[in-house]
């Protein structure tokens, strides 16, 4: 194909992305150096105040009002500030005060309880408790998807019976096609106060546990939504892998008394290696963009993640340039986590695919 | 050796009969909410069979103007399948066939653009849209999510468009057709499989986008996923949870159909992915 025609097909396509994609990525950072706020100016409003039997008194208070143009709309400054809504974001010099103070910290309570404290203050900075609970979740999520979701697919390859297979594949593929935010309250509405997973655990006599009112059981509730949404994913790409091991590996494995757990060990696990890096990486990158869960349980009190934050500040904060600071913060870390998939699609790009 | 291999798959029989219902527990309890009123729904201890009752549908489809937003959500996914498909089957065709390196670079940048948290562009798109007055469209939401997907498309479809040999179109050139009409008389008819899966996936991540919708959109033009969000936050009213229970109840049905109908389309999709890279 000439590379005119090339072009003139992946045109409309192109231009969308650069248009809605490319642009905005541009745009954010520009708007993420600058400030904007509506210009005031103190005004002395004149008020009439009842006194006593008609007697008025007038009084002169000093308010703050928006100056307006011709139009009568507010003026609104736009101010050039560079790094500083970047740095307001980060909290840098909360952050150097806690490293500094916590140097100074008298020793009588030992260097390791300094180092948590300096911990606590740095995570009290709403970014940082943001990438905090985003790692955290990521973490914690990737190695659990990744076994259940093997375990998952070695039992259902197994499993005799067809008509099994059939349902179980549906049952499993439901929560990942699922909308995030009905398959995040579906999970949030078992855990109300009064809800039945609250009830199952008081009829066992466990007391009443308020799992919404607590940050542990909250991060806990959308771990495991995370576990129960994205391994359904892990195990189809696991389940098709099965499906390809050499069967003649299996049976000569078998021949030489291999015991199962070998077999599992030293034939399918490193059949399935590519899957499992391409199954982390696209998990990584989606663990990256939890939002729906920390939406509905977690608000920025008990859980928040990096998309989440962002989100705060545009809609309740209604703060765009601090909004545009946080979101061009997140870029970075997108460019980090997607190093080595660029790295992958580079080596096969080179031995010519 | 016998033994062994017995428990092992009697384990794995044991893992899946506790999985499965687990991974549809959520769903069933939510429909079961949905139809209960206040005082069984929330009962303690919890009932497993409590008399039926379509009030929180009827207020949330007519009360509330749910219809509305179902219809709103028609609009806007056919809208995205519709543009996704036509300008991502041709980015598609001709990444498959052009053999340059710009080909590589551009699906490598749209790799980039896939892993992009949708909330960063969103905080770009509110002040421009804004300015320009193309707020609370559908066209704008439709070009919008068309764009975001468009990454995950073109990658998609052309690893089908790969796996129709070249040979196919090559013959038509020799022929005389030209190159667009090779490509819609001859490829696009073998195509369809492909065309199908995108098409589900385009489908998917429109119907389920709440975080764009929800913020680009007023309340008369969102989809049902978006409308969602009035429901959230309302535990202390009990009526107002099941009344949302019930919006979401509406908005699982299509999905239940669509895995029971395309469940092969849907795995083919995902595996693919994974296998072409």
């Amino acid at each position: 194909m000439k590379f005119k025609t090339f072009a003139l097909f992946v045109g409309p396509s192109v231009l969308a992305m650069l248009a809605l994609i490319a642009l905005p990525l541009v745009g954010v950072t520009y708007i993420s150096l600058y400030s904007s706020s509506v210009k005031t100016e103190i005004v002395e409003v004149k008020t009439q105040v009842p006194v006593f039997a008609g007697v008025v008194q007038e009084v002169v208070t000093k308010v703050p009002q928006p100056v307006l143009d011709e139009n009568g709309n507010p003026v609104k400054s736009w101010d050039y500030v560079g790094l500083g809504n970047i740095e307001s974001v980060l909290a840098t010099d909360q952050i150097a005060d806690a490293i500094a103070s916590d140097n100074t910290v008298d020793e009588s309570v030992g260097t390791i309880d300094n180092l948590i404290n300096m911990y606590y203050e740095i995570v009290d900075v709403d970014f940082w408790a943001a990438l905090e609970f985003t790692l955290l979740y990521t973490l914690i999520t990737l190695p659990a998807v990744l076994a259940l979701g093997f375990l998952l697919a070695m039992s259902v390859h197994r499993a005799a019976n067809k008509h099994f297979k059939g349902s179980l594949i549906f049952a499993t593929l439901l929560p990942m096609i699922v909308t995030p935010l009905v398959g995040s309250l579906s999970i949030y509405w078992l855990f109300l106060d009064n809800g039945v997973m609250s009830s199952l655990l008081q009829m066992l006599g466990l007391g009443k546990v308020y799992f919404l009112k607590d940050a542990f059981s909250i991060r806990s509730l959308i771990i495991l939504y995370g576990i129960w949404s994205t391994t359904p994913f892990a195990f189809i790409i696991f389940y098709a892998g099965l499906q390809t091991v050499a069967q003649d590996s299996l049976e000569a494995a078998n021949l030489d008394g291999a015991t199962p757990w070998q077999q599992t060990r030293y034939v399918i696990l490193p059949h399935l290696a590519p899957l499992m890096i391409f199954v982390s990486m696209i998990h990584v990158m989606d663990a990256y963009r939890i939002f729906e869960p920390v939406l509905v349980f977690g608000s920025n009190l008990f859980a928040n993640s990096l998309q989440y934050l962002t989100y705060h500040t545009l809609y309740f904060e209604d703060n765009f340039n601090k909004a545009a600071a946080s979101a061009v913060l997140t870029v970075i870390g997108v460019a980090i986590l997607l190093i080595p998939a660029v790295i992958r699609n580079w080596r096969e790009h080179k031995r010519g695919h | 050796m016998a033994i062994n291999a017995k428990t092992w798959r009697l384990s794995g029989t044991a893992l899946l009969t506790v999985w499965a219902p687990l991974a549809a527990f959520p769903f069933l309890w939510m429909f079961l909410m949905s139809m209960r009123s206040p005082v069984d729904a929330f009962a303690f201890p919890p009932k497993l069979f409590a008399d039926i009752t379509f009030e929180h549908f009827y207020t949330v489809w007519i009360v509330d103007g749910f219809w509305v937003n179902a219809l709103n959500t028609v609009v806007v996914t056919v809208g995205v399948m519709a543009v996704s498909l036509t300008i991502g089957c041709l980015a598609g065709y001709a990444l498959s066939r052009y053999r340059g390196s710009v080909g590589f670079w551009l699906l490598l940048v749209a790799l980039i653009f896939r892993a992009m948290p949708h909330v960063v562009l969103l905080t770009a798109y509110k002040p421009a849209f804004f300015e320009l007055g193309i707020w609370n469209r559908y066209e704008t939401l439709i070009i919008v999510l068309v764009a975001i997907n468009q990454p995950f498309t073109i990658w998609m479809l052309r690893s089908f468009f790969a796996n129709i040999p070249s040979e196919l179109d090559e013959a038509a050139l020799v022929d005389g057709c030209s190159r667009i009409k090779a490509f819609i008389k001859v490829i696009m008819p073998v195509m369809w499989p492909g065309v199908i899966t995108t098409g589900l996936f385009s489908f998917l991540l429109a119907y389920n986008d709440f975080l764009i919708t929800s913020q680009l959109m007023d309340g008369d033009h969102m989809t049902m996923t978006a409308a969602l969000g009035n429901y959230i936050y309302s535990d202390d009213n009990l009526t107002k949870v099941l009344e949302g229970v019930a919006g979401a109840v509406s908005v699982t049905i299509p999905l239940i159909f669509l895995v029971l109908f395309f469940q092969k389309q849907l795995v083919g999709g995902l595996v693919q992915g994974a296998v072409k890279g």
